[in-house]
């Protein structure tokens, strides 16, 4: 479904990604993991269309989708969050899903209250709906998270990206997170490319993982495998550490 | 083929694949309709007083002015700290064509949105290359640059003095009734720019100029076309602001640039926008008329007046509650209504 072909990104001399491949099929959660600075984040920006990459094709069902805007690659089906939400502060929750409704794909027989009505189904499923007349700014870490969820789903994406969706969670608030992530794959039949630092989740989550480190590929396969690689193990704790 | 459809609150209009409404529940409209109803009759109070007249006649045009620059605000994300260059471009091209080739009001209408479209249209991508604080001093230096044009060619724009004796949008054979007929006049166009403004901010349109307004990376992430957004903010918006000027060319029949591009007027114009509060729009009337009642009181007082007003400006912000304004006094604050915040520097 997305293919990443020998994707670069620099910045002056920094490689932050440096010739990245991978794909992600249909269906699958794939989890996209690295140290601090390993360029995961800007990895996301050059699929999403924030970065122009140096090197290297970004192809989106069968399209190349390289370096289109982001409003473009929304309208092809990519939808995305943010490690540090960004809500629209001085909108309600209902107005900040209602702009992707109306803007994720071309709806133009739909008025501003067809569009709100959709909207609020949204805030339902993410368990906002209470909360639909309040404005982003009075809202806490888990109910933003939960709406960046909601306006990413209100662009009806066939493809997500989740940019540690799970970070300031505590342990009951992102086990519900997942399970909210787990329904929206199953109901609206998304594909989803994971970034995220806690392990316990993103092992329980993803079928497969890649990880990076100073903008490299170092290792894919399956959670169980990635976790005994000792690439990977050496990435985290640093070579010293993980021969003990 | 184009159907109407009557539900309980609103009109439905569909044309074609595309569906339209227009509220129509009393609650929505009750409000608005007194104001409108207290304006109309204000100024038959004041029939024998030309002064007040006028006062009340600037302040509606102040307010047609700042009501476009509000939505210009909100659609752009960039705070315009020169929205009075569209004032003096459609005030010259209105009165030069009036002046020299002897065009009716109406051609020179045409022209002055032709022009300020046209040079609106080619400055529009500073919306795209300049943020926060560089555009705010693009658009602050872009009037003061027209000003010392008109007096470079001194010749054709009359530099100080001004152009004089354009031909009148009305003529009633009356003094006294033409300054009412102006006032009303005043008053339809600002009228009419709110209806405008208040449909655009109601709409799907208006929604995506909020999230703009938030955030425009992520609104763009979401789907927005931002830059054609931004393009479109900027140009309607200074057409709208260019009429103001033919207006005044049409009906006080005497235009200098020196009363319009100043710095002094942007800084009324940026007060109007702080004491009527984030309501913008609608705050936009009430800020209008608190700055030219004030600023006729205070000329009372003599030279000292270029002082008293901006403290008298002051303490009013201060004093007022915080960023609501005037209009927050009155207006009980539903959260489903978008009150935008207006930065100049975003992170």
């Amino acid at each position: 479904m997305l293919e990443i072909k020998d994707v670069s990104k620099y910045f002056g001399g920094l490689a932050a990604v440096d010739h990245v491949s991978f794909s992600v099929n249909q269906g699958e959660i794939v989890g996209l993991i690295g140290p601090n600075g390993a360029g995961k984040t800007t990895l996301l920006n050059l699929i999403c269309g924030i970065y122009k990459p140096d090197t290297g094709r970004v192809i989106f069902e069968g399209e190349d989708i390289t370096a289109r805007p982001p409003n473009k690659v929304c309208r092809a089906g990519i939808s995305r969050t943010y490690q540090i939400p960004r809500p629209f502060e001085a909108m309600t929750a209902l107005g900040g899903v209602t702009v992707g409704v109306i803007n994720g794909k071309r709806r133009p027989n739909m008025t501003l209250s067809d569009a709100a009505l959709e909207a609020s189904y949204y805030l339902e499923f993410v368990g906002l709906f209470s909360k639909r007349d309040t404005l982003a700014s009075d809202l806490n870490l888990y109910e933003l998270r939960m709406l960046e969820l909601a306006r990413a789903l209100a662009t009806t994406p066939r493809f997500l990206l989740l940019d540690e969706s799970m970070a300031g969670l505590n342990p009951a608030e992102a086990s519900r997170a997942l399970d909210m992530v787990w329904s929206a794959q199953e109901q609206f039949g998304i594909t989803i490319l994971w970034i995220e630092h806690v392990m316990k989740i993103i092992t329980q989550a993803a079928q497969r993982i890649v990880v990076l480190d100073y903008g490299q590929k170092i290792a894919e396969g399956e959670p169980t495998a990635i976790m005994n690689d000792q690439r990977v193990i050496e990435a985290y704790l640093g070579g010293k550490h993980a021969r003990h | 083929m184009v159907t109407f459809e009557l539900k309980r609150d609103r009109v439905l209009l569909r044309w074609g694949d595309r569906k339209y409404e227009w509220i129509i529940e009393p609650r929505y409209w009750r409000n608005p309709a007194l104001g409108v109803i207290f304006m109309l009759i204000l100024p038959l109070f004041f029939y024998n007083r030309p002064s007040i007249l006028t006062m009340i006649t600037t302040a509606n045009l102040l307010a047609a002015v700042v009501i476009p620059l509000s939505l210009q605000m909100i659609g752009t994300g960039r705070v315009n700290f020169g929205p009075q260059l569209y004032l003096g471009i459609g005030g010259y091209t209105s009165a030069l064509l009036n002046l020299h080739l002897g065009c009716n009001p109406l051609v020179t209408l045409l022209a002055n949105i032709l022009v300020c479209g046209s040079i609106a249209l080619l400055l529009s991508p500073i919306t795209w290359i300049a943020r926060g604080l560089y555009f705010s001093l693009i658009t602050l230096i872009l009037p003061l640059a027209f000003l010392d044009l008109t007096y470079i060619y001194g010749d054709l724009f009359r530099g100080e003095v001004g152009l004089v004796g354009m031909s009148a949008l009305i003529n009633l054979g009356k003094v006294k009734l033409n300054y009412l007929a102006y006032f009303y006049l005043s008053l339809f166009l600002m009228l009419l720019y709110m209806l405008v403004a208040d449909k655009i901010v109601r709409s799907r349109f208006g929604v995506s100029m909020a999230a703009i307004n938030e955030d425009e990376d992520v609104a763009q992430m979401m789907g927005v076309n931002v830059n054609r957004y931004k393009v479109f903010n900027y140009v309607f918006p200074s057409i709208l602001i260019g009429i103001v000027g033919w207006f005044i060319v049409h009906t006080f029949r005497t235009f200098a640039g020196v009363t319009y591009l100043p710095l002094e007027f942007m800084i009324k114009i940026l007060i109007i926008v702080l004491v009527g509060g984030r309501a913008f729009i609608y705050s936009v009337v009430p800020g209008a008329y608190f700055v030219a009642i004030l600023e006729e009181i205070l000329r009372g007082f003599g030279p000292i007046h270029y002082v008293l007003f901006p403290v008298a400006l002051i303490v009013a912000i201060v004093v007022l509650p915080s960023g609501e304004g005037l209009f927050g006094l009155y207006h009980r604050r539903h959260h489903r209504d978008y009150f935008p915040k207006f930065r100049v520097r975003r992170e």
